[in-house]
């Protein structure tokens, strides 16, 4: 099985990428309504994510999901600074587990709720 | 009348426990000298974190979610269940579902069969446990592989050894040595709180309610998440089944207990699938929401055949089962519940469907694939019925939509839904069951109780 990570774009992070070849890498789901990256993880990399978070899992389509937002950030931040979807993003995320790993643990108490009326 | 029309089937075991007192005086009675016990909850044997609430199990046997059964089992009747899922009047059932105590509070309490103790449930009189034997759990490690099976001794579906990271294995894992077993009796009924009162349906009222809304067939959805479409989709299809026409009715029941950190809360479970109908993605007129009360074990196949039982208890004539069927982890394969329901698991007692051998259940089943967006279709499309290549939905990657402030595309989640998750997120703090949702909701419950 293929494993893989979906970096979702809105439009501050299309500003991020604007010009660069990733462009081109945009897929486009549900209708045209959601626009992302997908960031490819080999079975090593995919084992030692599960192994550092206990939150993560990997969904029907194969997607590595749940893991802190914080990691997702960075992979976003990877992406960008590397510019790339290849193995390169998830080493440079795991780089910083400790970090991550930190700022996960303030964020399992509060995360801020989205600014709409409910 | 035509022979083809299905009748609502009568409850598991042929008739519907109910073990509530609801006369005060009468109760104070039954419980003078007696002596008490406050309900405490089950605590996971290493971290010490809420894993299970007995209460919620006193509510679901009294209230006859779980007919036959009358009370915590005894010896017995867990072992048979360990070796043949059946209860000792042959009934067949799932899980082993005990009282169980430390050696220190059974000392101290000096109770043994022939006594009634008085179960306390947030320092008001709840219920009564009338003691008929007192055993003890020699190894609940043992227990607790016997429980959801071995690679070894299942290997039909069970793919891995169960251990910690198991939710289900935990609960069974953290029991306490003793087990007092005997019949329950609510002596004072719990009084719930906003907003799971208003999705209260207890078997009997459930059936009145099925009468009240003209519903014969009534199909129903199994939950522990908020709806995205692909399940609003899965409940409109699978509701096609019936017999000359579609069922009349979906019941959307919510299991309501101690959840997985990365759920969602219960709250905005049972809201989630109420905006459902408000929104009029499917009529009030055929969609209900109700509520049981279990702290998941997360058993697959197993939790299927509980599942079967307490909607069959309700009056529900269909179950939908889907691909992970109350699943957690890759301890079962993918398709168990639908392969017991389809040709049946020898290994686990069962060497036809549940509603093929003697004892069994008579709720059909509707087993499922899945619904997912096709960019071809344009529209929501069944996994085999559409050629195309499609764009599958999943709670998960939903889950980490919501975590990073995206609103989710109407299309895969209704905003109607996605307002509810930001409503209770605004009100928890988070999201999703964090450890301070899961420690909080286990020290207030669901319900409050008043003075007896």
């Amino acid at each position: 099985m293929a494993y893989f990570m979906v970096v979702l774009l809105d439009d501050k992070r299309m500003e991020k990428i604007k010009g660069t070849e990733l462009e081109d890498k945009i897929q486009y789901m549900f209708g045209g309504e959601l626009r992302c990256l997908n960031v490819e993880v080999s079975e090593e990399l995919k084992d030692k994510i599960l192994q550092e978070f206990d939150t993560a899992r990997i969904d029907s389509r194969g997607a590595i999901t749940d893991v802190p937002v914080a990691f997702m950030r960075e992979l976003f931040n990877q992406v960008a600074e590397k510019k790339s979807l290849g193995p390169e993003v998830i080493e440079g995320v795991l780089a910083k587990v400790n970090e991550i790993k930190e700022m996960a643990a303030k964020e399992s108490e509060y995360l801020p709720p989205p600014n709409i009326e409910v | 009348m035509s022979s083809l029309l299905i009748q609502r089937p009568l409850p598991h075991g042929g008739r519907l426990v109910e073990r509530v007192i609801r006369d005060k005086e009468a109760a104070k009675k039954m419980i003078k000298g007696c002596p008490s016990y406050d309900i405490k909850p089950t605590l996971h044997y290493e971290t010490g974190v809420p894993v299970r609430n007995v209460y919620r199990e006193i509510m679901s046997i009294c209230y006859g979610f779980f007919s036959p059964v009358e009370g915590s089992m005894k010896q017995a009747e867990v072992e048979r269940i360990l070796k043949e899922r059946r209860l000792l009047n042959d009934w067949i059932f799932p899980y082993p579902l005990v009282f169980d105590i430390s050696k220190e509070d059974y000392k101290k309490l000096g109770v043994g069969a022939g006594d009634r103790l008085v179960l306390n449930l947030k320092g008001k009189p709840f219920a009564i446990l009338d003691i008929e034997e007192v055993w003890e759990i020699d190894n609940p490690e043992e227990l607790a592989h016997k429980t959801f099976g071995t690679p070894e001794d299942n290997p039909e579906v069970v793919k891995e050894r169960f251990n910690k990271k198991h939710p289900g294995w935990v609960i069974y894992r953290s029991l306490q040595p003793i087990v007092l077993a005997g019949k329950y009796t609510i002596i004072n009924e719990p009084k719930f709180r906003p907003p799971f009162d208003r999705f209260w349906y207890p078997p009997r009222k459930a059936r009145e309610e099925f009468d009240k809304r003209g519903w014969r067939t009534v199909i129903c959805h199994q939950t522990r998440n908020v709806p995205h479409v692909g399940h609003e989709f899965l409940m409109k299809n699978a509701a096609y089944t019936g017999d000359v026409e579609p069922c009349h009715g979906i019941l959307v029941n919510a299991i309501i207990g101690v959840k997985r950190r990365g759920d969602y809360p219960d709250e905005a479970i049972v809201e989630g699938h109420e905006a459902v109908n408000k929104g009029g993605y499917i009529k009030p007129e055929r969609h209900l929401v109700s509520m049981c009360l279990w702290d998941m074990r997360y058993g697959n196949p197993l939790e299927s055949l509980l599942h079967g039982i307490i909607r069959q208890n309700m009056g529900c004539t269909h179950h939908m089962f889907g691909r992970d069927h109350a699943a957690v982890g890759e301890y079962y394969d993918k398709w168990a519940t639908q392969i017991l329901w389809t040709k049946g698991i020898p290994s686990f007692g069962f060497p036809a469907p549940p509603t093929d051998v003697p004892y069994g259940l008579q709720i059909r089943p509707q087993n499922m694939r899945e619904f997912s967006y096709c960019p071809t279709c344009k529209e929501m499309a069944y996994s085999e019925t559409c050629g195309h290549k499609r764009e599958k939905l999943s709670g998960s990657f939903l889950r980490g939509m919501v975590a990073e402030g995206v609103q989710p595309p109407s299309i895969i989640m209704r905003p109607e839904v996605y307002k509810v998750i930001v409503k209770w997120w605004k009100h928890f703090g988070y999201p999703f069951c964090n450890e301070k949702y899961v420690i909080n909701k286990e020290k207030e419950l669901e319900v409050d109780l008043e003075d007896l």
